[in-house]
């Protein structure tokens, strides 16, 4: 897909063998492809200085536009569309992801519970993925529309870097997907990303939020658990810890908050970010930490009692 | 003994005449209800931070003490902690004026049951003459989460009892009410511990309170901290966090200047490697 843009190879639009026209009946207005992902006639025409390839944004017609209105409604509908199709149930960031910078670099940590509605989807999931070398994202959300972004921002920094030779800076990449959300604002499209990573100019935490938001800070928790995670982050959290006890920082965070919030559970991930890159710690499971917090209690209760 | 409000035994009689509406007949024979004639002012939430937990040395209670109306802090120096006897100590949650009410009606027929029958009752009878006080409001918009904190009867030992209006009665180890009780559940997770002495349990109780306020909105101001023994309650001074926050923040100013030296001097490393590649 990405050496097909770069050729500019979709010149003429394609049509799948899956979406029959006869199934518009009698459109008004003729649109050019049925491809969801090449909507040609709303593309972005600003970004042609770009060697003359253009970045495609994925922009669906919006509902109040009179394209949509017109149209009849097909296999592909357009995000907003809440008449055809039902939700299974409420979305809520169901999951504890976290952030924060300290001396020797970036820490992420999530845990990995996928939840829908009352259910544990999955308890296996990863909601930490490494973009580049030196930059890693944490999602929460919609996982389907995280898992999606992710993969757009790969691509998109991939051909940044292949085009211009070095590699976009987080803040730039930040901006970037802000900017590609932005048309999905209004939608129930949910995506809420931590991007974690250290640049030119040191380590870097840009919280970017498919509702607009786009900051920068020094510690981030996104999700359901995230004021549990945040209580104890913010009485621990020092910028000169080393990188045990910032590991070990992090791990007791996720595991207060997958202890308190139903949403969040099963394992931790950890990543840290350095100069050098990312590396990825051994996923854990919070049972045994679970098991060996209670024993500890029971033990100083024992203790004090003697 | 409370009695029911009298409106209430006709309820049985409008039930029975019609078949749809078996137990909903209430809420409109209430003398209270009002979700019909007068609308709420702002949506109700327990804007507060209010704990308690139980250790060796009795129970500690804490709360802020910021009382606020939907984005106005209504006042900044209101009392989320209201003794109800010597040995009794209520924490309260939801609406300031319900609670409020409460509490006094509480400590009424705590002190008539007393005086009728020569000893006091019990924490978990006070807990459950309160249940089923608020019972007969259930489902109106009254909104009170209160937590009692007291002693067991006859023996040494502490108690602690959540109620709340929606019907919910829990005998429990630890609690934390209202909208910044997330931030105080995880501190206070980590650190309590049955075997705690009283200074340790009031700085984390303390710490505790000061992390919502921290970052909860409708949390703040000062934090109140009550001590119940089997001897009665003690209360510490109101303590101003603000007095904290500026502690904290002149630690982070120091932190955040080492720091961009430190980063300042590592990127210029870094830069340097980048282009030599």
């Amino acid at each position: 897909m990405a050496l097909e843009d770069v050729c500019s190879f979709k010149e003429r639009p394609v049509q799948h063998k899956w979406f029959s026209f006869s199934s518009l009946g009698d459109a008004a207005i003729p649109f050019p492809t049925s491809d969801c992902y090449n909507l040609r006639y709303s593309r972005l025409e600003t970004s042609e200085n770009n060697c003359g390839v253009p970045l495609h944004f994925f922009i669906p017609p919006l509902p109040h536009s009179s394209s949509f209105i017109n149209r009849p409604l097909s296999s592909f509908c357009p995000p907003k569309n809440s008449m055809t199709v039902q939700k299974p149930f409420r979305l809520a960031h169901g999951t504890t992801t976290l952030g924060f910078i300290f001396q020797g670099g970036v820490i992420a940590a999530a845990d990995t519970r996928a939840s829908a509605g009352g259910l544990v989807a999955c308890p296996a999931v990863h909601k930490i993925t490494p973009i580049h070398s030196h930059l890693v994202v944490t999602s929460s959300g919609s996982g389907a529309d995280c898992m999606l972004w992710e993969r757009i921002l790969i691509r998109e920094i991939r051909l940044y870097q292949l085009r211009h030779g070095h590699r976009l800076s987080i803040r730039a990449t930040a901006k970037l997907l802000s900017s590609m959300l932005h048309p999905f604002k209004g939608t129930e499209m949910c995506v809420a990303l931590t991007l974690c990573g250290w640049d030119k100019s040191g380590p870097k935490l840009i919280y970017v939020c498919s509702d607009g938001a786009r900051l920068q800070g020094d510690v981030f928790s996104v999700g359901s658990g995230s004021p549990y995670a945040y209580g104890v982050l913010d009485r621990e959290l020092r910028w000169s810890l080393s990188k045990g006890e910032a590991i070990s920082l992090a791990r007791e965070a996720v595991f207060r908050a997958t202890h308190r919030d139903a949403y969040s559970g099963n394992n931790v991930d950890l990543f840290h970010i350095t100069a050098q890159g990312w590396s990825q710690r051994k996923r854990e499971d919070l049972k045994e930490e679970y098991y060996r917090d209670k024993e500890k209690k029971g033990k100083k209760k024992n203790d004090k009692l003697k | 003994m409370w009695t029911p409000p009298p409106q209430l035994q006709n309820c049985s009689a409008v039930s029975s005449e019609d078949p749809f509406l078996t137990s909903f007949s209430l809420p409109t024979c209430l003398p209270f209800a009002s979700s019909q004639s007068v609308p709420l002012p702002f949506p109700m939430a327990h804007g507060t931070t209010t704990l308690a937990f139980m250790f060796q040395g009795g129970v500690m209670a804490a709360a802020d003490t910021r009382s606020s109306c939907s984005g106005l802090v209504a006042c900044p120096a209101s009392q989320k902690i209201l003794p109800i006897h010597s040995h009794l100590v209520g924490l309260t949650s939801g609406t300031s004026a319900d609670c409020a009410l409460w509490k006094r009606i509480l400590a009424r027929e705590l002190r008539l049951y007393q005086l009728r029958h020569g000893r006091r009752l019990s924490t978990s009878g006070a807990a459950k003459l309160l249940s089923h006080m608020l019972h007969p409001f259930k489902g109106t918009e009254l909104c009170v989460a209160a937590t009692l904190c007291g002693k067991k009867m006859n023996l040494s030992g502490p108690r602690l009892f959540y109620v709340c209006s929606d019907g919910t009665r829990l005998r429990g180890m630890l609690f934390s009410v209202g909208s910044g009780s997330p931030y105080a559940y995880s501190i206070l997770d980590q650190g309590v511990h049955w075997g705690l002495t009283v200074d340790e349990a009031k700085s984390i109780a303390r710490e505790a309170v000061y992390r919502a306020t921290y970052r909860d909105a409708y949390s703040g101001n000062c934090v109140d901290m009550y001590h119940i023994t089997s001897k009665g309650w003690t209360r510490r001074n109101r303590e101003d966090l603000k007095e904290e926050y500026y502690r904290e923040k002149e630690r982070r100013k120091h932190e955040k200047t080492e720091r961009r030296d430190r980063v300042m001097v590592e990127s210029e490393e870094n830069w340097q490697e980048y282009h030599e590649d």
